[in-house]
């Protein structure tokens, strides 16, 4: 049982839940970078929500399918076609033994998740099937798919019937502008707080350096810190600190000017200033973000950014009993 | 501020990052004499989470708290972390490995050379006896699988990050940044000053443990020439950016 890449896509690679909890090895989670739609996808064609998919961005990939194999899209919307005919997002359909599966231009959003029946039967490394494409970890080889690829695929874990699909509100569209909701960072203090309010009262854009790594964005004004004299370690710009941790979700600022959202292949620590972090309900949405989309920065406290949080896992925990019970 | 005396327990902050973060800060500036606060409170501060941790990622002046938010609140977790770092107390300064990394000091391989002996007014020959002489500690790991932060290297050869990060850097490159130094465990970008070329695997996926370099540990390098550096298995990759 396998699928075979035909053409690989813009960045198709295989990615699960990732692997938490190496951050202290240098290894960043990785995993989708849109965790909600993995998630909802497997459950559409009766896998776990940890099983392996292909996360298809911005353009994606042909695939011929030597064995017959129910699977489903979710996430961005690119129109699956099976042997040039069209089928819908958010919904399980087969896809027949020796059969092409393609995707048209991306119409919103900008990652689609793709499970099969049974999920894609990579090796686990460091628990997780999840491509780290700079560590050389997971998927085939820790590198995107690239064409004559072979994708081996486990049994399927449950037996569910084509058609299945998501309730008409659980279909996101993402759109062009995005309200992303933070939580005030570590180094704000360092920052003169008329340029603070300038950050959050600004449009940023997405830069086209927006990968799995993180999302730049330009077209704000550069920050302004406050005068100071490095601390010893730290590098003489501003926005240096003395090297630590970063988070997934943090958004650095380097030299002040285009801000950086980490996401979920950054580098696990560096010296640059954090100044605010992405709330984890709204991670997903940033990794739906295009280039040239438009981003606001708002600010919630703690207790918004765990109800939000709460929410978003009741949404899913009511789709997974909807779903495989 | 976290200022430090000699024998006295640092001045502990928490600095919150996310929901289910906990900065704990010990202190503001680099320091060897840190090292000992930090192995104390990683060791005390991943007992005192076990039951809901997910990473602890020690680093110069910090360490992370990483934790399961479906176990335990923030609230929680600062008030947890607070009452196990009370009456911290610097660990035994012994504890840690001591590696020697065979190290190919070459312009060949460490196109920087150069421009730290000129920055210095030293030769070559002399930044590479300078670089080799210290021993240094690993303070934290990041940036890439198994990538060691190093310190403190002298003041003479210390050299500021290249303005213009290489694409590409081939794997066991061993550089300087300010103070600091490290070998790239594989291929990557990096903006650090190359000085040469360790042919020691330092991330491994069947090693227990995986890195070979952990917090806390010692390293010494030794200049090897190029065909001892070769039957070690060292990659002569050219580099693929000469600046």
């Amino acid at each position: 049982m396998h699928i075979e890449i035909l053409k690989p896509g813009l960045a198709t690679t295989v990615q699960d839940l990732g692997r938490q909890g190496n951050y202290h090895l240098g290894i960043p989670p990785s995993g989708g970078m849109d965790l909600a739609s993995v998630k909802t996808a497997n459950w559409l064609v009766g896998n776990d929500e940890d099983a392996a998919v292909l996360e298809c961005s911005l353009m994606g990939p042909t695939l011929r399918f030597a064995t017959g194999c129910l699977v489903a899209a979710c996430g961005a919307d690119m129109a699956p076609l099976v042997d040039g005919q069209p089928r819908a997002i958010n919904t399980a359909f087969c896809v027949p033994e020796g059969s092409e599966l393609s995707f048209g231009f991306v119409r919103d959003g900008a990652r689609l998740y793709l499970a099969v029946a049974g999920g894609i039967d990579v090796p686990h490394q460091l628990g997780s099937r999840s491509t780290y494409t700079l560590g050389r970890l997971g998927g085939v080889e820790g590198r995107p798919l690239k064409a004559e690829d072979r994708l081996p695929l486990a049994q399927p874990q449950r037996n569910v019937p084509e058609g299945r699909t998501l309730p008409h509100n659980d279909c996101r569209f993402f759109g062009k502008s995005h309200e992303l909701r933070v939580v005030t960072g570590l180094y704000e203090h360092r920052v003169m707080p008329e340029s603070i309010e300038q950050f959050y009262s600004e449009t940023w854009s997405v830069a086209s350096e927006a990968d799995r790594i993180g999302y730049r964005l330009k077209g704000g004004s550069a920050l302004t810190f406050k005068e100071r004299e490095p601390p010893f370690g730290a590098g003489s710009d501003p926005s240096n600190i003395v090297d630590a941790c970063y988070p997934v979700g943090s958004i650095q600022v380097p030299s002040g000017s285009e801000p950086i959202i980490l996401h979920r292949d950054a580098v696990s620590g560096g010296g640059y200033a954090t100044i605010a972090t992405v709330i984890s309900a709204d991670m997903n949405r940033v990794g739906q973000m295009q280039p040239h989309h438009q981003v606001h920065f708002t600010r919630v406290s703690m207790e918004e950014a765990l109800q939000a949080r709460r929410e978003e896992q009741k949404r899913l925990e009511r789709l997974k009993c909807l779903l495989i019970g | 501020m976290a200022a430090k005396d000699n024998g006295r327990s640092p001045a502990l902050r928490l600095e919150t990052v996310a929901l289910d973060c906990v900065m704990v800060r010990l202190f503001d500036t680099i320091d060897e004499a840190n090292m000992p606060w930090l192995l104390a409170a990683t060791q005390r501060l991943r007992e005192a989470f076990a039951d809901v941790l997910i990473d602890l990622v020690p680093s110069y002046t910090t360490v992370m708290v990483h934790f399961d938010i479906a176990r335990l609140s923030l609230s929680e977790a600062r008030e947890r972390a607070l009452q196990t770092l009370e009456a911290l107390e610097p660990a035994d300064d012994e504890q840690g490995e001591t590696h020697v990394l065979p190290v190919w000091y070459d312009v060949a391989v460490g196109p920087e050379l150069e421009t730290i002996a000129a920055r210095a007014n030293i030769t070559v020959d002399e930044v590479i006896r300078r670089h080799a002489e210290r021993e240094y500690r690993v303070f934290a790991l990041g940036f890439a699988p198994g990538f060691a932060f190093m310190g403190l290297v002298e003041p003479l050869i210390a050299t500021p990050r290249l303005a213009t990060p290489r694409k590409r850097i081939a794997p066991g490159s061993v550089g300087i940044a300010e103070r600091q130094t490290a070998a790239y465990p594989g291929v990557s970008p990096g903006g650090w000053n190359l000085i040469g070329r360790t042919s020691a695997r330092l991330f491994d996926r069947d090693r227990d443990g995986y890195s070979l370099l952990r917090p806390g540990d010692r390293v010494r390098f030794e200049p090897v020439n190029r065909d001892v550096f070769i039957r070690h298995g060292g990659d002569t990759t050219a580099l693929e950016e000469r600046r």
